[in-house]
């Protein structure tokens, strides 16, 4: 009988999603703390080295949190997904180049935070925090590597199904990797990975630079301390021109390459649901440049391995829509913050009049707006390529394009027994733990009030 | 050329001899911390409490960094012996995952809590707090020391020959009789006097590398060398012990770990037995540094010289990792050592050939 993988699913889920959020919210305090310090350089004003050093902290307090609840994250994927440990074997270089950036991190990031009042040369107390940034952005940058094998096979990597001859070890691996060459294994870099990096990493900046600034345009509101207003305008318009490349350049490398290697997760993601070829204007004007090109159907294949219809909503409407929504926003009030009436000279001049509105609907609007489209980038890219790891398509004669993998469900445990009770359980457990950064960043800020 | 056994040995190696060190001190730090508070609170005297305070200072870094050690031994695990890893996985999961639950779900806040909350708790709740995170933190060694008596012995296994697997056969563990293993005991009771001795060696390092004539300094280093003493000496005695199973149920570990193969293995499974290494110098030599740094430890309890303290720091980790060393690389070649009775019984089904099967 088929074991529902459903309730893992969503635990595994919810803990690779909670871990995603403190990763996020590092990097992109990290980067913060950065920018705002390298202001203070340059312009030597006070109020920027305060809350440089503020992000400082706030960044040093969730990679605390974050580092424990990665090997929470960790321990509980190799518990219920033991059968990936043997393929972690061939795609393992990322993970060990992974481990020496997580060492930088643990050693100069206390080093940067510890030593505002230490290291009399700025520029070199702002070295060390590039060093430590380094440290974050190296580290996230193989891990996504490692996604990205997982979405699209690399090049020179081969799938071994032992099963295929009969064959398995002790009843529980049946499915091995293998490179062409071990010089292949550089492979994990290649180009569609590369990517789907810079895609992911600037979705964490994104996120996290958003949330920040939802508190902020919250608190200005209030306040109207212009200091609040100076930091926005260091973080709006980026918001909005970086939403722009993650969506117009970046998402339309990665959707070429969805397209070539996961026809069935392009089906999914726009929404094609018909069986055979058919033109869709949208995603052909999308992909193509042209109105009338063919794309297969979602049902095309077989139902065994057509990843779930919620996955269009999660593309289209999560990251889509709210990634558009997004970026419109951060534009407008952006614009509004950093030009004021100056916005009439360029016929704008209505951005600037809609401001208390725009600043009333931000406060929530942008970060909700990061955190769904993040969410539902994450769901789709995950679930886009479910019920397959590995993925790669190869050509056939008349039909569809053969979609091949490695089952998820070949990856469990198979001695693993957890009633569903259980498993909710610890998903709670495991969407509490992220509260205690939380909890640690609230007790600082209002410790420094 | 060094051939990729060496370079997993030498990575293995490495991640163990940073990261347990650093645990041993969390652990000792979390049992010693909750009574030396307690001790102070009923005889009022603050020495006891800045103790304290100095040691949770160094509580969190501490656990951050032998944490990260941690990750990384998976890492290696998972990427060097991915099928052994992933097979322990399968099969002793119970295990991973209580040690996940006490090691991450409750340690991890609960330590922040605990160094949070001294001196704004009474001390008598603050010191039952450190008990129970005490008690919480020593359940991580009481599962990952099973893996290690398991990967010496592995009890409670079965092989059930099939055709269809790689290896000939599948193995199949049965967890609850795996905790009857008789090495598991005397290791577990070794790593946490060990711990506890580690400690206190510690102690007597740190405060006479800084000594600045401070009161808490002179209470740490005299409370540091008792524990060292006795708990070093209670930790000989279960090494000591688990030595000997090791002696009886793993030839591959007796022979590499003493020099030579042990009586009881008849002369034909002698090449199946043989060790990668003989780790015998390495063993002999870290009984030697032992013996020099007990013998400091007395010395210090008449002289109270800080040269011979800070003595103690280098060697009493050096006996560690060494120790540490020897235990993990002597199984070599194999994962998982096999019993001599299953080597009959595997060497009768498939020739003396199976473990190049294996």
């Amino acid at each position: 009988m088929a074991v529902d993988l459903t309730p893992l699913r969503v635990l595994s889920a919810s803990g690779i999603i909670a871990h995603l959020s403190l990763a996020s919210t590092f990097l992109g305090t990290i980067a913060l703390a950065l920018v705002l310090e390298f202001r203070y350089l340059t312009t030597k004003d006070e109020a920027f080295r305060e809350r440089a050093r503020t992000f400082s902290v706030i960044s040093t307090i969730v990679f605390g949190v974050g580092a424990a609840y990665g090997t929470l994250v960790e321990f509980g994927l190799v518990t219920v997904w033991s059968n990936f440990v043997t393929l972690m074997g061939a795609i393992a270089l990322p993970f060990y180049l992974e481990l020496f950036a997580f060492l930088f991190e643990v050693v100069v990031l206390p080093l940067y935070t510890l030593t505002w009042d230490k290291v009399r040369n700025g520029w070199a107390h702002f070295g060390i925090g590039v060093v430590a940034a380094f440290g974050g952005y190296w580290s996230a940058y193989n891990i996504l590597a490692v996604m990205a094998s997982l979405s699209m096979l690399p090049p020179g990597l081969s799938i071994v199904n032992l099963q295929s001859h009969g064959q398995s070890i002790s009843k529980a691996i049946t499915y091995v990797l293998e490179w062409q060459s071990p010089s292949d294994v550089w492979n994990m870099y290649w180009y569609g990975a590369q990517v789907f990096i810079f895609h992911g990493i600037l979705a964490a900046l994104l996120v996290s630079w958003s949330l920040v600034a939802g508190i902020y345009i919250h608190r200005y509101i209030r306040d109207r301390d212009p200091i609040r207003k100076r930091i926005l305008n260091h973080m709006l318009l980026p918001i909005s021109v970086l939403t722009l490349v993650q969506g117009l350049v970046l998402g339309h490398f990665q959707g070429e390459l969805v397209l070539r290697d996961d026809p069935l997760k392009l089906a999914v993601f726009e929404g094609m649901y018909w069986s055979g070829l058919r033109v869709d204007p949208i995603t052909s004007i999308v992909a193509y440049g042209t109105l009338n090109h063919e794309f297969w159907g979602y049902y095309s294949w077989p139902a065994s391995i057509r990843p779930p219809t919620y996955v269009t909503f999660t593309y289209l409407v999560m990251m889509v829509g709210f990634g558009i929504l997004l970026g419109i926003l951060a534009l407008a009030l952006g614009l509004s913050y950093a030009f004021g009436h100056k916005l009439e000279k360029v016929g704008l001049g209505f951005v600037y009049g809609l401001e208390p509105w725009l600043e009333r609907a931000s406060q929530y609007l942008i970060p909700l707006s990061a955190i769904m489209a993040g969410i539902g980038g994450a769901i789709s890219t995950e679930s886009g390529r479910y019920p397959l790891i590995f993925v790669s398509s190869v050509p056939s004669g008349s039909g569809p394009p053969q979609i091949e993998g490695i089952p998820v469900g070949a990856l469990l445990n198979v001695t693993l027994s957890m009633p569903v009770w259980e498993v909710a359980l610890l998903t709670l457990v495991v969407l509490a733990i992220p509260f205690v950064a939380v909890y640690g960043v609230w007790l600082y800020v209002n410790r420094r009030r | 050329m060094i051939s990729s056994s060496s370079i997993v040995a030498g990575l293995l190696s490495w991640a163990f001899d940073v990261h347990l060190p650093l645990v041993y001190t969390v652990l000792g730090i979390l049992w010693i911390t909750p009574f030396l508070e307690y001790v102070g609170w009923k005889r009022n005297d603050e020495r006891y409490m800045k103790l304290v305070g100095t040691m949770l200072n160094y509580l969190i870094a501490v656990y951050a960094i032998g944490g990260v050690f941690g990750t990384i031994i998976t890492v290696f695990l998972a990427g060097l012996m991915p099928v052994f890893t992933n097979l322990a996985g399968i099969a002793l999961w119970p295990v991973w995952a209580t040690a996940i639950v006490a090691g991450v779900i409750i340690t991890i806040p609960v330590i922040g809590m605990y160094y949070r909350t001294f001196g704004r708790w009474g001390h008598r709740n603050h010191a039952a707090l450190g008990v129970l995170l005490a008690i919480s933190a020593s359940i991580i060694p009481l599962m990952f020391r099973l893996v290690f008596a398991y990967t010496a012995f592995p009890a409670g296994t079965s092989i059930v020959p099939d055709g269809s697997s790689v290896t000939g056969f599948d193995l199949v563990v049965n967890v609850a009789q795996a905790f009857n293993n008789p090495l598991y005991p005397p290791l577990y009771a070794s790593t946490m006097f060990a711990a506890l001795a580690f400690t206190g060696a510690m102690m007597v390092f740190g405060f006479s590398l800084r000594y600045k004539g401070l009161p808490h300094q002179d209470l740490g280093i005299t409370i540091g060398r008792k524990l060292a003493l006795v708990f070093g000496a209670l930790f000989a005695v279960s090494a000591s012990a688990y030595l000997y199973e090791v002696y009886q149920l793993s030839p591959t570990m007796a022979w590499s770990i003493f020099g030579r193969a042990p009586p009881y293995l008849p002369s034909a499974y002698q090449p199946v037995y043989r060790p990668t290494y003989n780790l015998s110098m390495a063993f002999y030599t870290d009984v030697v540094l032992a013996v020099i740094t007990f013998a400091l430890l007395l010395l210090n309890f008449r002289s109270e010289s800080r040269a011979l303290g800070v003595l103690l720091g280098p060697l009493s980790v050096a006996v560690l990792d060494i120790s540490e060393a020897v235990d993990l690389l002597a199984h070599a070649p194999y994962a998982v050592v096999p019993p001599l009775q299953v080597a009959e019984e595997l060497a009768s089904k498939y020739g003396l050939s199976f473990a190049l099967i294996l």
